[in-house]
């Protein structure tokens, strides 16, 4: 979930308070001693509302980053031919590395380019 | 109830004295605890960011720990001797009289440079070249990490010593771009550790692109140069000596080609990565002039001095990337802008020099998994 939905959820949150809150005050102008506890229980569920909206205003603060999972890549080449060749990063790569003969041809297979490709989760 | 007698809605003189009660307490809290609230929260944010550092602290160090101790001798205690080095230090030379402060400085750094080699060809004596070049990133990113905490602890402890409020609210408006380095620091430990190529390593990986298979001599310390023909033109092109994480000094290199070359020197190429602007993309590559090298002084210095005297121009291409994509992996984007370079350069060659000049280029950065 994004912030902008933790902050529409606890504006909704607020929003739903100050009706229960307007409810209140209704009852205890138009029912006169009557009532009494199930307005406190509506004034208290208010206030827990609007309790919660603060938590989930904040929770949303905390930007959650998407998940990355990073593939290190080993571009293999040929000094002779167009042979290429991609395989997972090894200890001990390194760029224009020397890693005998090609596969295709009987020339020089060496490391073209190392690099990072980060993929989402 | 005992609610509605705290909190009286009524009209009579004891309802309103009750909530005048009620308004004198609110507004003293605010008065009087304003600052102390503040500091509280400020203070709060401050504490979760050291104890972060202090925890990247101490991983980096473990993280040096185990790369040294594969090269270590059985006989030494290797903990607490990086423990000790990890405070190491320099002190900045004067500048209030500025004259020669550049070769004071450059002295100072080739100290500096000497001590942590010094340092660990005596705790990882079984290390080989290149090892012993990324042990000295990691313990350079550590030692890095280790400062970072230690003055965000400082700061963090004079707050709570002075109860300032200014103190702590400097240290929460740096605190997103201290912790990026930080992090940045870390991921760049781990990267060192297994000697893949970083992004600074454009200009080290633009320059092999170039010297590939030609011979090469080494001409400066960590520099190795090559002669390159390129559309009848001789180019001269530089690089930090590869695959260990060095960057070398590029400045003397160009200082003693141009030199040796009585001045000779058509245009210098300088390729170097630069840190982006937000809003920029990574890998972008852009030309100006000038001499891309981002170090403390002295190399460019002599790139500039040694250009102006002969009146040299200086031509730099680099190519955007932020800190932390600069000092981890290097991205696709950043080695497919490494192949776009080579191009922009040869044909720059050739709109801007002539059959028979001589030129320089340049590949400035730290050559991390990056042979020639």
């Amino acid at each position: 979930m994004n912030s902008n939905k933790f902050t529409l959820i606890s504006i909704l949150l607020v929003i739903g308070a100050f009706i229960l809150f307007l409810l209140s005050s209704f009852m205890d102008q138009y029912f006169i001693g009557q009532y009494t506890i199930a307005n406190k229980i509506i004034m208290f569920i208010g206030l827990i509302l609007l309790i919660a909206s603060w938590g989930i205003y904040f929770m949303g603060l905390k930007q959650v980053k998407p998940q990355m999972t990073e593939n290190v890549i080993t571009v293999i080449a040929c000094k002779n031919c167009n042979y290429r060749e991609e395989r997972p990063f090894m200890e001990g790569d390194y760029v224009f590395k020397e890693l005998g003969s090609c596969k295709k041809c009987s020339g020089t297979s060496y490391i073209h380019a190392i690099y990072l490709v980060s993929v989402k989760k | 109830m005992i609610i509605n007698q705290l909190f009286p809605s009524g009209n009579d003189i004891s309802s309103i004295l009750m909530n005048l009660v009620w308004l004198t307490l609110f507004f003293s809290i605010i008065l009087f605890f304003n600052q102390r609230i503040q500091i509280w929260a400020y203070q709060r944010n401050a504490e979760k960011a050291t104890m972060k550092l202090q925890l990247l602290a101490e991983k980096s160090k473990e993280e040096a720990l185990k790369n040294i101790q594969n090269f270590a001798p059985e006989n030494i205690d290797v903990k607490s001797q990086i423990t000790s080095f990890l405070d190491f230090f320099i002190i900045e030379p004067v500048d209030k009289d500025p004259f020669g402060v550049l070769n004071r400085l450059e002295h100072i750094l080739d100290n500096r440079r000497d001590r942590i080699k010094l340092f660990i060809s005596q705790i990882a004596p079984k290390a080989g070249k290149v090892e012993a070049a990324n042990i000295e990133d990691v313990m350079e990113a550590a030692i890095a990490l280790n400062f970072i905490f230690k003055i965000v602890r400082h700061y963090l402890l004079l707050g709570k010593k002075t109860k300032s409020l200014m103190i702590f609210i400097q240290l929460d408006m740096q605190l997103p771009l201290i912790m990026k380095i930080a992090e940045a620091y870390y991921k760049a430990l781990k990267t060192f550790s297994s000697g893949k190529p970083i992004g600074d390593g454009l200009g080290p990986l633009v320059a092999s692109r170039l010297m590939f298979g030609l011979p090469k001599q080494t001409i400066a310390e960590d520099i190795v140069c090559s002669e390159v023909n390129i559309e009848n033109r001789k180019v001269y092109v530089i690089k930090a000596e590869g695959p260990g994480g060095v960057v070398g000094k590029p400045g003397e290199a160009v200082k003693r080609l141009v030199e040796s070359l009585e001045g000779k020197v058509a245009r210098i190429f300088m390729i170097d990565a630069a840190s982006k602007l937000e809003g920029e993309t990574t890998g972008e590559v852009v030309e100006g002039v000038g001499a891309a090298i981002g170090d403390p002084g002295p190399e460019k210095y002599k790139i500039e001095e040694v250009a102006t005297k002969y009146k040299i121009p200086l031509d730099a291409i680099v190519c955007k990337m932020d800190i932390e994509e600069a000092l981890t992996t290097m991205k696709k984007e950043i080695a497919e802008a490494a192949d776009l370079i080579v191009n922009k350069i040869k044909k720059a060659i050739i709109e801007r020099t002539k059959e028979g000049d001589i030129i320089i280029v340049a590949g400035i950065g730290n050559t991390i998994g990056i042979a020639q």
